[in-house]
């Protein structure tokens, strides 16, 4: 008589019972049900409309943060020896990492945290510098930010405060988490930013390239686009080319 | 009692526990709405905030001006939850809504996961939200989930691969190492989703017997009284 039983052990059934014809075991959704009650009303309309509304700003919110997110700062130019006139000393038996940094530019906070990853898969140590770049007529609350403590607390960091974007203009460095590396002759390696987006942490093409070179290792290319905020320096292009 | 009146009583029972299943789940989808509102409108908030402690402004020199991500968790996060929030409110229960709310959950998940400059901290939201949306016992709302996971991964993957993998050419298991993480949750919250739901027939059955035999001895005291 009936084709399926559903008799579980311990039930109080005294009856062998069929299965219960729920709606999601006959595929049944709510939305058919509403669809075979009746036709799409004018509030299912409104709905649909409203869903394809969504569907075009969200995706257009999403498309927005991206670009903004994945279009770089200006690229530095800087000169392609270690400039005589800068006052960072540079070292002349390792490289010499110099990164430069706006002290309030939250998206910076990404790159120095690339930084000190960058440095735990270095083998041999490099000089390192943060540079915080202090526009002229800027207040004591600028070299004393969470980023200046950030930088400061990475292992064998240098932080020099840059008064008046002297050394970001000799450098010719325009955005902040610009990283500049020249090698123990003072001749530039490598020139560009060490995060993939703005303000995102995680792996990139310049920490790649740039630990390949302080490793000792070629890297595919010399340069890499840098995110972050305008350092406010104006310098002249220098023409380096790493 | 003949066998064509037990038939009939039998039939009468499967059908009642079908029905009384049914209302539980239709329960459990109405309040699962209700609870994803509260939910959706509790992380849109959290980004606001998150956006004004992380990244309130962005400087140009000395100039500072509002930072985009304070733009973006406002204007995006409430674009995000309005429609699910609408639907709620106009059709909770519907088999749409919780479709809804599941893709609004994992781009909220995706909002946050760019608001914290990509955290790998925050990347757990998405597993924590593909649990949450378990509560609504339906496999299919954590395919739609699990979907808008590959979308992302495939678009990001296909435009801006280093924001991903964090190179240009990433190897092409690397989508599947991340894939295999989200699709070993979804395994186990399909599973458990299974077992909840026929947990839920034994009872709905149980129940519904027990009203019948409840019913029963009613009749009983009732024809003897009379």
């Amino acid at each position: 008589m009936r084709s399926r039983m559903w008799h579980r052990r311990g039930s109080l059934s005294p009856l062998p019972l069929k299965k219960p014809s729920t709606r999601a075991a006959r595929g049944v959704t709510h939305l058919e049900i509403s669809m075979s009650a009746r036709s799409p009303s004018w509030s299912t309309l409104g709905l649909g409309l409203a869903a394809v509304l969504w569907v075009l700003t969200v995706g257009g919110g999403f498309v927005a943060m991206l670009v903004y997110k994945s279009t770089p700062g200006i690229a530095a130019a800087p000169p392609a020896s270690w400039p005589e006139a800068s006052r960072i000393e540079p070292a002349h038996d390792k490289p010499t990492l110099v990164m430069f940094a706006h002290p309030k530019c939250t998206c910076t906070r990404a790159s120095l945290h690339e930084l000190g990853e960058l440095l735990a898969r270095v083998d041999e140590p490099a000089r390192v510098v943060v540079a915080f770049v202090l526009p002229d007529g800027t207040g004591e609350d600028w070299n004393d930010t969470d980023l200046w403590h950030s930088a400061e607390a990475i292992p064998g960091v240098t932080v020099v405060a840059d008064h008046g974007s002297r050394e970001a203009n000799l450098f010719a460095s325009r955005t902040s988490g610009t990283a500049l590396l020249y090698d123990a002759g003072g001749r530039l390696e490598f020139a560009g930013g060490i995060t993939s987006m703005r303000g995102h942490e995680g792996d990139s093409l310049g920490q790649e390239r740039m630990v390949a070179l302080l490793n000792g290792h070629a890297a595919d290319r010399p340069t890499s686009p840098v995110f972050g905020c305008d350092l406010g320096a104006e310098p002249k292009d220098q023409g380096g080319k790493p | 009692m003949s066998e064509v009146q037990t038939d009939r009583t039998a039939d009468a029972i499967v059908a009642r526990a079908g029905a009384r299943f049914d209302k539980w789940l239709d329960e459990r989808h109405v309040t699962t709405d209700r609870f994803f509102a509260w939910l959706l409108a509790g992380q849109w908030l959290f980004g606001i905030a998150i956006a004004l402690t992380i990244s309130p402004h962005t400087w140009s020199g000395k100039v500072e001006s509002i930072h985009a991500h304070v733009w973006l968790a406002t204007l995006l996060g409430g674009a995000i939850i309005s429609l699910p929030l609408l639907l709620i409110r106009m059709r909770p229960g519907h088999v749409m809504t919780r479709h809804v709310v599941s893709v609004s959950q994992m781009l909220i998940s995706a909002l946050l996961i760019h608001l914290t400059g990509g955290r790998i901290e925050t990347h757990f939201h998405v597993f924590v939200s593909l649990a949450f949306l378990a509560f609504y016992l339906d496999w299919r709302v954590l395919v739609t989930a699990t979907l808008v996971v590959v979308a992302d991964h495939l678009i990001l993957g296909l435009f801006l691969p280093e924001s991903v993998y964090g190179i240009d050419n990433p190897e092409w298991w690397r989508f599947l190492e991340h894939a295999f993480w989200v699709l070993f949750l979804i395994s186990v919250l399909v599973y458990g989703c299974a077992t909840t739901i026929k947990t839920w027939l034994g009872f709905a059955q149980e129940v519904v017997m027990l009203e019948a035999l409840a019913e029963r001895q009613l009749d009983g005291a009732h024809g003897e009284g009379s």
